[in-house]
């Protein structure tokens, strides 16, 4: 699992219906680092530091084996200050 | 999942049975790096889009025996490229 920061949530209207009614945010390791978009299970806010699963994993944290996710946020971090 | 812009349709008349008549599309990630995605929301060139990949892909489809390891699962309603490859 890795740990990533939520910058915002990602709008897209025009979407599969496997995804129900989740939000998408984007997270990044790292300040200017390449943005990747998760699948928020847990309700996080802009800011928080999060973790992050991805592989089947993904798919089961965000609902069912047949969940269509590489990437969901399944934890906020109490505390943690990014380098 | 990845943020990708769809460069361009991917036509491929030769191919297995395991990808039935999927549409094929060209998509540059962040970096730059090209890759082929099955298309499931029917995204036209120039968009900006999500992708799911590895089996997360074949879930995405409305048919997951369709043999993909990227789709399209959204098209972004906004997104500025902040930067990194600038295409011009």
């Amino acid at each position: 699992m890795r740990i990533m920061r939520v910058e915002k949530t990602l709008v897209s209207t025009n979407r599969i219906e496997g995804l129900g009614h989740r939000p998408l945010l984007v997270v990044r390791e790292k300040p200017g680092g390449t943005p990747l978009v998760a699948v928020d299970a847990v309700g996080c806010v802009p800011g928080d530091w999060v973790i992050c699963v991805g592989s089947s994993a993904a798919r089961e944290a965000a609902g069912s084996k047949a969940y269509p996710s590489d990437l969901t946020i399944v934890g906020i971090i109490d505390h943690w200050e990014g380098e | 999942m990845e943020i990708m812009r769809v460069v361009d349709e991917l036509v491929a008349t030769q191919r297995v049975s395991g990808l039935q008549k999927e549409s094929l599309r060209v998509l540059e990630n962040l970096k730059g790096k090209l890759s082929v995605a099955t298309d499931a929301v029917g995204a036209p060139p120039g968009e900006w889009v999500i992708t799911a990949s590895g089996s997360a892909a074949r879930y995405a489809m409305p048919d997951p025996s369709v043999i993909t390891d990227l789709t399209i699962i959204g098209i972004i309603d906004h997104w500025e490229d902040d930067g990194g490859k600038t295409d011009g």
